[in-house]
């Protein structure tokens, strides 16, 4: 088992060790430092920290999903186009192991950039609306009735896991279609489009409506409790469930069946 | 030579309703360098993947040192090290770091042995380089690297001379004879390169439209079966009536020479003849019939099927 990590490890060399992650990271911290530095040019420095970290978190937290689902589209699909696949499964361990391995690599990458996006939003706004700015009041304890790190910690929680459901349907897409272009176009449909208006679509008073995917990939709407439009966080959960075993028994099957002739 | 290392059984594979490759059965034993020989298209490259377990197999069998590839698959592939076509390796890392990611995949290869496997295909001074940099023949040696990092009992290698020089050729021949015989190393070549082939191997297979054709010995000199010997002689007409006197045939082959089809023997016998014909022998030169005249010969130059 303990060789089973070494899979682990040279999944994440492939990933980390590459010049995208500079740029992603680049891109995230960049993004970071505008968005607070006009709202602090803007306020002089009013707000609370911690509204700026959840608004910007709302409105920025979409390219971290990106980012991962990129990077969990390229693992499998990269190995099938350079070819490398061939190399890869002619090591004494079965395909299945393989596959997990990567999947875990490309879980790892998503957790890794979203602490990276929350560690840059805390450091930056800290400097900035705490350390700087005249900031005193403490919105959001006072509205949510829970203090600021556990609301934080919640938020981020209920996001990860939209991500982790996102990242997943991106690693069978390459996995089945070994094209990393047609698994990233679908992570950024669901992100830009589905996240936007399956809201609507949730009030339209159809029962099989509840059951589609993309209603649910959102469960920040639950942060404040445990009830929206009539769904529970239970709910959404069971539903996103069944999806993923689905999802994942779909990937797992056509990779071990897969002739390989890249 | 050996038990088999590596054993055939009918393998057939299917898609749709073509057949790639029909019952091919084959034995490979240790130390045994097997040349696989075929036209385009023969089924060389699909044969191969069958054997690393890349492509199911429709029915037969593979066997690998007693394992069965299909069934137990990770105990099989333990013992194989190979190239499957081009030796693709990740480009965005060095050589060191490509093969320290191949030696993570099998328990015990020491940094020790990966650096000694990188001085052994010459690659020292580049290891620290990018992949992307490298030229077809160190990547090619690179790729001969991963696959002997784990001392493997049988090597895989499909048109391992593709893009060498003809020194790297050369050590490359050399290397594999070495592993071969020194330690009992099966090694299982594939490639359109006949005479290369003749050079390296034991014993060759050829294979035409995934039917197995022939398998054959590689000929040293004073052993080829099919043979001509040409006889310089003072007098082409009397030689051949002499030979014809006893029931032999012969043919005039440009200026006072004759041919005869035979074996070494019987090239000896007909010296013998004409001498004692009086006829003045001046030289005797065998022609041997070259892998690739034989090759040619059975595959009829045909086009891919």
């Amino acid at each position: 088992m303990a060789d089973f990590m070494n899979l682990i490890r040279n999944e994440n060399m492939k990933m980390f060790r590459r010049p995208r992650l500079f740029v992603m990271l680049g891109i995230i911290v960049g993004l970071v430092i505008v968005f607070s530095g006009v709202w602090f040019s803007v306020d002089k420095g009013e707000s609370a920290m911690w509204e700026v970290v959840i608004t910007e978190t709302m409105f920025l937290y979409w390219i971290i999903t990106i980012f991962a689902a990129i990077a969990s589209a390229s693992t499998v699909a990269e190995e099938f186009s350079s070819g490398t696949i061939k190399m890869l499964l002619i090591r004494p361990w079965s395909r299945s192991k393989i596959l997990l391995s990567k999947y875990i690599s490309s879980l790892l990458f998503a957790l890794f950039f979203a602490v990276a996006f929350l560690a840059s939003l805390m450091l930056v706004n800290w400097i900035l609306f705490d350390l700087l700015g005249n900031g005193t009041v403490d919105r959001l304890s006072d509205v949510m009735g829970v203090s600021n790190i556990e609301y934080l910690f919640k938020y981020y929680g209920l996001l990860f896991l939209g991500t982790m459901m996102t990242v997943t349907i991106s690693f069978m897409l390459s996995t089945v279609f070994r094209s990393s272009i047609l698994a990233i176009a679908t992570a950024l449909f669901i992100e830009i489009v589905v996240n936007n208006f399956m809201q609507l679509l949730a009030f339209v008073k159809y029962k099989w409506i509840d059951y589609v995917l993309f209603v649910h990939l959102d469960l920040t709407k639950y942060v404040g409790g445990n009830e929206y439009n009539g769904m529970t966080l239970g709910f959404s959960l069971a539903v996103l469930g069944v999806y993923y075993v689905l999802f994942m028994v779909l990937t797992w099957y056509i990779f071990n069946k897969r002739d390989v002739a890249a | 030579m050996g038990q088999p290392i590596v054993r055939l059984q009918d393998v057939t594979k299917k898609i749709g309703s073509r057949t790639i490759i029909d019952k091919l059965t084959l034995d490979v034993p240790s130390g045994e360098v097997f040349g696989f020989l075929g036209p385009n298209g023969a089924g060389k490259t699909t044969t191969i993947r069958m054997m690393v377990g890349l492509m199911s197999i429709t029915s037969g069998d593979i066997l690998i040192d007693g394992h069965s590839i299909s069934n137990q698959f990770e105990k099989a592939i333990r013992h194989v090290g190979a190239i499957v076509e081009n030796p693709e390796m990740y480009k965005y890392m060095t050589g060191y770091q490509n093969l320290i990611h191949f030696a993570r995949m099998i328990p015990g290869i020491t940094s020790h042995r990966v650096r000694e496997v990188v001085s052994l295909v010459g690659l020292d001074a580049r290891i620290h380089d990018k992949v992307r940099t490298y030229s077809l023949g160190m990547r090619q040696r690179l790729g001969v690297a991963q696959a002997i990092l784990h001392n493997p009992k049988l090597l895989i290698l499909d048109e391992p001379t593709n893009g060498l020089d003809p020194a790297g050729i050369r050590e490359l021949r050399d290397y594999l004879r070495k592993m071969a015989q020194q330690e009992g190393v099966a090694v299982f070549v594939s490639s359109h390169l006949l005479s290369e082939m003749e050079l390296m191997c034991d014993r060759v297979a050829i294979i035409q439209n995934g039917r197995l054709i022939d398998v054959r010995t590689v000929q040293s000199t004073d052993k080829a079966v099919i043979a001509r010997t040409l006889f310089e002689v003072d007098r082409p007409e009397a030689a051949l009536e002499a030979l014809a006197a006893s029931e032999l045939t012969g043919t005039i082959e440009g200026a006072g020479n004759i041919a005869v089809e035979g074996d070494k023997l019987f090239a000896a016998q007909v010296n013998e003849l004409l001498v004692r014909s009086g006829i003045k022998v001046f030289g005797i030169r065998a022609e041997i019939k070259s892998l690739e005249d034989q090759f040619l010969e059975m595959t009829g130059g045909e086009g891919i099927g």
